[in-house]
């Protein structure tokens, strides 16, 4: 599974795509599948939006107490917040969080698709 | 201290309007993020992992109690209530709307700071000896002479696209509180048999991904010709500087390239070019050495009976003097640490709150002068005695009084995967988890000077080539893993530490370092440091204590 991800230019913020809008919580992000056309056609639409965000990216999800949670921990960092003071998006708990909280193992290290390609 | 004049003010009015212009057309869609990176990057404004982040100048590490107060209203107003001192003497915020920051820069400018030459490839943010001023030891005050560095080097157009970022260090005093041998140029202030002022030169030292010490170019370059030998230094830098390789484009690959006596002989080259006259004015340089004019001091017994009765009665104040005061030039003074380094805290971090108390202490005790150490602490250099014992008590309530300067907990990290967008690890973390190994302050006492080092990916901003004991931080397979350095050293003894071993997990870093601990506790003669110890047995029965636990 993938979601894509991106930060909002007037705050920096961590947002993520769901439904043609910026969410701040991964736990509401639309994800698709790995072969589903419609995350690229998301990213597209992303790219067309620079007054918006700045460099939106696919990433990898793994699949985490029942959830979804992105694959590497860089991005879990990014979904959660920093881990040395919970004052970032864990403050708002659930079960999302936890299972973002829990999930582990991380197969590329940004977590980031087609990483290398991009570069 | 130095206070702007008109110049100063003018200069960083037009930026701070120049770059509120520049946000407000890449709000508009005027501009592209292409187009802006690098008009934000020229004012310390960094896009990161959660949010923008800005990184603000503090010149030498030198703040006045107003400085440090507007801090702690940014930190409040703007961020999430704290502050972030990093390994360049640096302020950074890491929770800034891009929207806020004109408004931020402007309130930076109301105090004569900005965020200029945070970032990009010019002359960064000027170090000198946090002890300046107080200490004995030194030669000159060497903030007179980073105070015309930042003057001339602000803004200069020669090197404002250099090869790479350019950083220089001050330092007057044979101890070696700015890591000056790891700079691209470090000043060793020093006084010749006759009495004229000069400086040792130092260049090519550097840390990231290819750590150099710096090495001497000139033994004794007399301090009236200090800016045209800089100037030399920097036009051979950027003529022959690796412009088509960023990992091969700062000084110290230049200078190991074409090794010291040849780089040394072309500065001296382009240096007879420019010529023989005084480079810095002499009404210029007695203007700026009247803002450091010697502080007036009481005249006071050097023991202070109050003070010393006040420690009988208690330890833990006892405890603190021991770690965290320093002997002042002046009888009766005492140099304070304020300890960032609580345990379990996140190294160099300061809430608005602590910032307050700490301009309230240096105004009401301190003479108005506060530092920040590249070690991520503060100091009000300039105490009396007399007054240590309630200083500490209001320190401690802040929670700002941990006795740890220079202990196992007194440890550098940089902030890592937590905030940083290069990092490939956490640092933070990894510091929190061994400074609540070593929580017991007399454990550590016994442990004695022990300087750990973080840094969360090979450019090093946590200087842990030059740890007595470095943790890099590394990418293995998308899993946090940890390099450990042994040996290293930022001060005047500097060294680049060796490879333990193999990289360990995250969850294995805070046992190895106290294995290295027992190792060093069993291995010391009387008197030895740990760094004394490694260098006198070496690496083997520290990695052989390590990775037989590890197995």
């Amino acid at each position: 599974m993938k979601a894509l991800t991106a930060n909002r230019l007037n705050d920096g913020e961590v947002v993520f795509w769901r439904k043609g809008q910026w969410v701040e919580q991964f736990a509401d992000a639309d994800l698709f599948a790995d072969e589903d056309p419609a995350a690229e056609a998301a990213e597209g639409h992303a790219k067309n939006q620079p007054g918006v965000v700045v460099e939106p990216y696919l990433i990898d999800l793994v699949e985490s107490a029942g959830l979804w949670a992105p694959l590497s921990y860089r991005e879990r960092i990014r979904a959660l917040g920093p881990t040395n003071l919970a004052h970032g998006k864990q403050t708002r708990g659930g079960a999302a969080i936890e299972a973002l909280l829990h999930a582990h193992g991380a197969a590329r290290s940004s977590g980031r698709v087609d990483l290398i390609k991009r570069k | 201290m130095y206070r702007y004049d008109t110049i100063d003010k003018d200069m960083l009015a037009d930026r701070t309007a120049e770059f509120r212009g520049q946000v407000a057309r890449r709000l508009a869609g005027e501009l592209t993020e292409d187009q802006f990176k690098p008009l934000r990057l020229r004012n310390g404004l960094y896009l990161q992992l959660h949010a923008y982040m800005l990184r603000i100048a503090i010149p030498y590490g030198s703040l006045n109690p107003v400085q440090l107060r507007k801090l702690a209203w940014i930190g409040r107003t703007y961020d999430k209530g704290y502050g972030h001192f990093t390994t360049r003497t640096n302020l950074q915020f890491h929770w800034i709307k891009l929207a806020d920051a004109p408004d931020i820069v402007d309130a930076l400018a109301s105090v004569d700071m900005h965020a200029i030459q945070t970032s990009g490839n010019c002359i960064r943010n000027v170090t000198a000896d946090p002890y300046a001023g107080a200490t004995a030891e030194e030669i000159d005050d060497p903030r007179v002479w980073a105070e015309a560095i930042r003057q001339w080097s602000t803004v200069h157009p020669e090197f404002n696209w250099l090869p790479r970022k350019f950083k220089i260090a001050v330092t007057a005093a044979a101890r070696d509180r700015t890591a000056a041998k790891t700079h691209d140029i470090g000043l060793n202030l020093k006084r010749s048999r006759d009495g004229t002022l000069g400086f040792e030169v130092m260049v090519g030292g550097g840390l990231g991904r290819a750590p150099h010490i710096a090495q001497t170019i000139r033994q004794f370059l007399p301090a009236t010709r200090l800016f045209s030998y800089l100037e030399a230094i920097l036009r051979v830098y950027n003529r022959h500087g690796r412009r088509d390789n960023i990992h091969k484009a700062r000084i110290k690959v230049l200078v190991a390239t074409l090794g010291r006596e040849a780089f040394a002989s072309q500065v001296e080259a382009e240096w007879e070019k420019i010529g023989q006259t005084p480079d810095l004015p002499d009404h210029e340089l007695a203007r700026i050495r009247g803002a450091f004019a010697p502080m007036s001091f009481a005249t006071l017994p050097p023991v202070s009976e109050a003070f010393e009765a006040a420690k009988l009665g208690d330890p833990a104040l006892a405890r603190f003097a021991r770690n965290n005061l320093k002997p002042h030039k002046v009888a009766g003074y005492s140099i304070v640490e304020v300890s960032l380094k609580a345990i379990g805290a996140t190294p160099g971090d300061m809430t608005s709150d602590q910032m307050d108390v700490v301009a309230d202490l240096a105004e009401a005790f301190g003479q108005g002068d506060i530092r920040v150490t590249h070690e991520q602490n503060l100091v009000l250099p300039h105490i009396k005695l007399d007054d240590v014992a309630v200083v500490w008590a209001r320190l401690a309530k802040a929670g700002l009084a941990t006795p740890n300067m220079n202990l196992v907990s007194d440890i550098i990290a940089c902030p890592g995967l937590d905030y940083c967008a290069l990092a490939n690890a956490r640092a933070i973390s990894v510091a929190q988890h061994i400074a609540r190994k070593f929580a017991e302050p007399d454990r550590a006492e016994r442990v004695g000077e022990l300087k750990i080092k973080i840094s969360g990916c090979i450019n090093a901003c946590g200087h842990h080539h030059v740890g007595h004991i470095g943790i890099l931080g590394v990418d293995k397979k998308g899993e946090e893993f940890y390099q450990l350095t042994l040996g290293g050293s930022g001060a005047e003894d500097a060294a680049v530490g060796q490879a333990l071993g193999p990289a360990l997990p995250y969850d294995k870093v805070a046992d190895a370092i106290d294995t290295l601990v027992d190792v060093y506790l069993r291995e010391r003669h009387d008197g030895e440091r740990f760094l004394d110890t490694f260098r006198r047995t070496g690496v083997a029965p520290f990695k052989e204590a390590v990775y037989a636990d590890v197995d």
